[in-house]
């Protein structure tokens, strides 16, 4: 039972360590002295705070909650929310490094946290100053927890055509519909819903806050994961929920666009936490290369391992600098941020998961044993090319601008 | 013994300036009434020392966690302001005043071994150097 502690440990001692060189994969180039400073506290919350704990949080499937909470007091609970509500106030760029940072830890937890903080965003960026108030501070210190709720049953893609609907009674909306795969369903106490309070597409979808405890609001079983297993995923179902028409961010009709404003961020986020795990991988890797032997040489003497090495790192690089130009993008409102992040999203996402899964090949038989952390960072980033917005949708998206836009 | 000279010096310096107790490699800190006790890290284990206050403590590592640098206080640490004093505006002479070099010398050149061509010969030579 203590093997399995030994390889996120080894993997933090590596993190730490590796301080001597600057290597090419160095993630800290090219940054400020401040991005320099949050990302050594970010990498030093990774290696001691949740490396250690990965493995048993993915056995176990637990939800750690207080790490979390001692993050948040950090300052990671609402990153780029602004300060007069409990956010930290910083730009896309530093949350990417942040993300990338903590997900060389846990990639799973990392992720959900990304979440919590993009739907925290969404209400200080939409909401009113009585809602504001009244939500994000304890969503920023994570006393409370948040969920984004767009899926449902039978519309992932093509989001537009959701169905859970919203009908105006007095002042109160009644909910009726279901949600699936919400991350953190029924263990957070924050849910942002996107329902349909007018006509078909996009243009009838609203954005509602409801809260855990609302009559009405239940939640379906617990998934069972491939990855990710350090957050639930569950259904979110609506039956006669009544939501106060003050829980409504923003107008009538705006749901949509707040939606995927959202996923803006939140698609550097994610990609910002696949390139976390390669990172990690890549160093995984590197440390098992100089360490096995065969043929009586260590691996690492292996001309085509050399090489596999080098391609891993470039393409690390590469995706590292699409995630960052994109976060620029973003924070300075330019009109290509959205395509930009659809690309770094693509393309990190996919990247990042053959270079995780290239260093899971280089580690042999034991790249297959839960014992070597390798192989939970492949399980965790697998999904990241399926959410918040398939890496099919995000080529849909690129292909609009280059041949309508 | 601080990490930048090594010298082991400025905590029992300053002990005896003040004439106060001191107790130094503190690991680990308990305040009683009127005194304190504390831990200290030794080459053969560990010392506690009961000292009356006032006492000069000087840590060592094991003695706290150092806390993570919050997101916000490092953004502030930028703005806090940096203010500049010159040595004689506190009163301090110029120059190491309470030193007077003595002498300087290089260790001793290291000189050649001697091979020895039995273990009878090599216990022999050690017996005389006073070795063994």
């Amino acid at each position: 039972a203590m093997a399995w502690r030994a390889a996120p440990r080894a993997a933090a001692r590596l993190l730490l360590g590796r301080r001597r060189i600057a290597s090419c994969i160095d993630p800290s180039t090219g940054l400020t002295e401040d991005q320099k400073e949050f990302q050594k506290v970010a990498l030093d919350f990774a290696a001691k705070e949740m490396a250690p704990y990965m493995a048993e949080w993915d056995e176990k499937e637990i939800f750690p909650v207080e790490t979390m909470r001692k993050a948040a007091q950090l300052g990671f609970g609402g990153i780029y929310v602004k300060p007069d509500v409990g956010g930290s106030g910083l730009s896309r760029l530093d949350t990417s490094i942040i993300f990338e940072a903590l997900s060389t830890g846990c990639t799973s937890t990392t992720a959900y946290m990304s979440i919590h903080n993009m739907c925290v965003w969404m209400i200080d960026t939409f909401g009113n100053e009585e809602q504001r108030r009244r939500f994000c501070p304890s969503l920023c210190s994570m006393e409370k927890f948040a969920s984004y709720c767009l899926t449902e049953p039978g519309s992932g893609s093509d989001a537009a055509s959701l169905l859970t609907s919203a009908q105006k009674k007095g002042d109160t909306y009644v909910l009726n519909g279901s949600k699936a795969f919400i991350s953190g369903g029924g263990d957070t106490d924050v849910y942002v819903v996107m329902c349909r309070t007018g006509g078909p597409g996009p243009k009838g979808i609203s954005c509602l806050v409801l809260e855990k405890g609302m009559p009405g609001l239940s939640f379906g079983k617990k998934e069972k994961k491939v990855g990710w297993n350090s957050q639930p995923t569950r259904a979110v179902i609506f039956e006669d929920c009544v939501v106060p028409v003050e829980n409504r961010l923003g107008a009538e009709g705006q749901g949509f666009s707040i939606a995927m404003q959202g996923l803006n961020g939140g698609r550097i986020n994610i990609a910002s936490c696949s390139l976390g795990a390669a990172h990690a991988s890549v160093l995984l890797a590197q440390e098992h290369l100089t360490v096995r032997k065969q043929f009586g040489e260590p691996l690492a003497n292996n001309q085509y391992l050399q090489f596999r090495l080098a391609e891993m790192a470039t393409r690390l690089v590469a995706a590292r600098l699409m995630v960052r130009n994109a976060a620029r993008a973003l924070q300075e409102g330019r009109e290509d941020a959205a395509v930009l992040c659809s690309m770094a999203k693509l393309f990190a996402t996919d990247e990042c998961f053959g270079i995780c899964n290239q260093a899971l090949q280089m580690h042999g038989g034991y790249g297959y044993l839960k014992d070597y952390a390798v192989q939970q960072f492949v399980r965790d980033i697998r999904v990241h090319q399926i959410l918040e917005g398939t890496n099919e949708v995000m080529r849909m998206i690129v292909a609009r601008n280059l041949l309508q836009g | 013994q601080a990490i930048d000279d090594d010298c082991n010096q400025t905590g029992q310096i300053l002990a005896a300036m003040l004439d106060w107790p001191q107790g130094t490699f503190a690991s680990r800190v308990e305040l009683e009434d009127g005194a304190v006790r504390v831990q200290r890290e030794v080459d053969g284990g560990l010392e506690t020392l009961r000292l009356r206050l006032p006492a000069v403590l000087t840590a060592d590592l094991r003695l706290n966690e150092p806390r993570y640098a919050t997101l916000p206080n490092i953004m502030k640490a930028k703005k806090k302001p940096l203010e500049l004093l010159a040595a004689a505006e506190l009163g301090v002479p110029a120059g190491p005043a309470r030193l007077k070099v003595l002498q300087v010398q290089e260790p001793p050149p290291r000189g050649a071994g001697e091979r020895v061509d039995s273990v009878g010969s090599l216990l022999g030579k050690l017996r005389h150097a006073g070795c063994v």
